[in-house]
């Protein structure tokens, strides 16, 4: 009996070899493969905007959670698929304006969380809306083959029968490749629409009052 | 001579070039030079803030909650249909000749194929709605858009947009629903309008409560945004991004930081 069991064992292994050979090729394919789905930052920036929104999208296109404007779980998602395509720190030092230079690093910091939280709020709601008939189309993109500030529009089609949403991204030329530092809805430039409510509280209240604020905000 | 005409010829065109670049405006933090009745606009704010939270939105709330969703899109679009032969004429009065040729070419699709509006075929098919009106128009043949204004309960304006509202209610209600002869027909038709416009606008409002700072600078600067934006044209707009420059270069900071501390 024990000798039925061991032979197939024994006579399989250049079977089982072949197998796992096998498998160790397709999974190298596999994360070949993945890794060029992965938004390329040296791409040009339609293609790089391209890539991070439907990569973020097939994420949050079926995800419940996010359905449920479950905020740590959207909050999950942007932190893997949408952050490290951002550079947030642009944003919110542009966005508090002047009074970068007087912040202290960890106001900086503090700032920096505390704004964050605040975009994923007002994002959240939009984001739990995306359904499996979401569309973005990127629109034709014209810029100098050399320019490092460059804007890519696009058009969102939220489901059927609504008006499409145009978004644009700002994005600038790191030595490590494209970031996204701005970003534009209807018509509506983020930084340039909080700038005047941030220099309004740090007029008022200081840095850490803004921070406070925000951070008030956020916990509601 | 020579110098008191280009003095007389250049301070109105700095004050407009001021206005007209996007971000200028902004630089100076409080108070705003784009907003100098901002005590009374305040005012008026609060006023129609408490009326909307009072009314407005629970009854359309209670719209949103009797009605499914398909049939308030199909209701939305078709007055937004209707309201697309007044945007049309405005794209005409500003010389967008394309714009207007899609603008009527949407609303011929969408009021036969479309069932009166009420299925925006158009959109489906890649031709988004271009919505146009007569302070954008105002703003095209040259009229600056003045002091930020909030108007009692139709809320956001400018000098100009006041203006143009004049002109949006004839050509765009009095010429069209203004005609069904029923007057009890008309109001009716005139209140599904507004509570229509003001459901399609639930979700927006959430996100501003959640999330501004102040609701009211918020909603003011996203207005002037929007405005300023539809008046230069998607191609310009585009062109003229926000300079935030300024912020990053030292010097630029350096002065800033020596100002006087702003009035409280």
């Amino acid at each position: 009996m024990s000798k039925g069991l061991n032979m197939p064992a024994f006579t399989s292994i250049p079977a089982r070899l072949t197998k796992f050979l096998l498998l160790i090729a397709i999974s190298f394919f596999a994360m070949q493969s993945f890794a060029q789905g992965k938004p390329d930052a040296n791409a040009s920036p339609d293609t790089f905007v391209k890539a991070v929104s439907d990569q973020a999208l097939m994420m949050l296109q079926n995800d419940p959670d996010v359905r449920n404007q479950n905020i740590s779980r959207i909050n999950e998602i942007v932190d893997m698929y949408i952050l490290p395509y951002v550079d947030f720190e642009k944003t919110t030092r542009l966005s508090a304006g002047k009074y970068w230079r007087e912040a202290t690093p960890e106001q900086r910091i503090a700032l920096t969380k505390a704004f964050r939280q605040t975009l994923a709020r007002t994002y959240s709601g939009a984001l739990s809306r995306i359904d499996s008939g979401t569309k973005m189309d990127i629109l034709p993109f014209r810029a100098e083959p050399d320019a490092k500030d460059v804007v890519v529009r696009s058009r969102v089609m939220q489901s059927s029968n609504t008006q499409p949403i145009g978004i644009d991204y700002r994005l600038e030329k790191t030595p490590s490749g494209w970031k996204i530092y701005d970003i534009n809805v209807e018509n509506i430039w983020l930084i340039q629409n909080y700038r005047n409510q941030f220099s309004q509280q740090i007029n008022s209240n200081g840095i850490d009052g803004l921070i406070a604020a925000l951070n008030e905000r956020n916990s509601k | 001579m020579l110098l008191n005409a280009s003095r007389f010829v250049f301070k109105p065109l700095a004050l407009a070039a001021c206005t007209l670049t996007v971000g200028c405006a902004a630089t100076q933090g409080t108070p705003n030079p784009s907003d100098p009745w901002e005590d009374s606009n305040r005012t008026i704010y609060e006023f129609n803030d408490g009326l909307d939270r009072v009314v407005l939105r629970p009854v359309s709330e209670a719209y949103a909650f009797i009605t499914p969703q398909p049939i308030r899109t199909c209701i939305n679009n078709v007055f937004l249909n209707l309201g697309e032969i007044w945007s049309g004429i405005n794209s005409v009065l500003q010389q967008r000749q394309f714009d207007a040729i899609n603008t009527m070419g949407r609303f011929l699709l969408n009021t036969t194929f479309g069932l009166g509006g009420c299925f925006d075929l158009a959109s489906a098919n890649g031709q988004p709605r271009i919505p146009n009106d007569f302070g954008v128009t105002l703003g095209v043949w040259g009229f600056n858009s003045g002091p930020y204004v909030v108007l009692p309960l139709l809320g956001s304006s400018s000098v100009r947009d006041t203006f143009g509202s004049v002109g949006n209610l004839v050509g765009n209600q009095l010429n069209t629903i203004g005609y069904i002869p029923d007057v009890g027909l008309r109001n009716s038709i005139w209140g599904l309008e507004f509570v229509a416009r003001r459901e399609s606008l639930l979700q927006i409002s959430e996100t501003v409560d959640r999330t501004a700072l102040d609701p009211y600078s918020f909603i003011r600067d996203a207005y002037l945004q929007q405005r300023q934006a539809k008046v230069l044209g998607p191609e310009a707009a585009a062109d003229a991004l926000p300079n935030y420059e300024n912020y990053e270069d030292v010097a630029a900071d350096n002065k800033a930081l020596n100002l006087p501390p702003p009035p409280k």
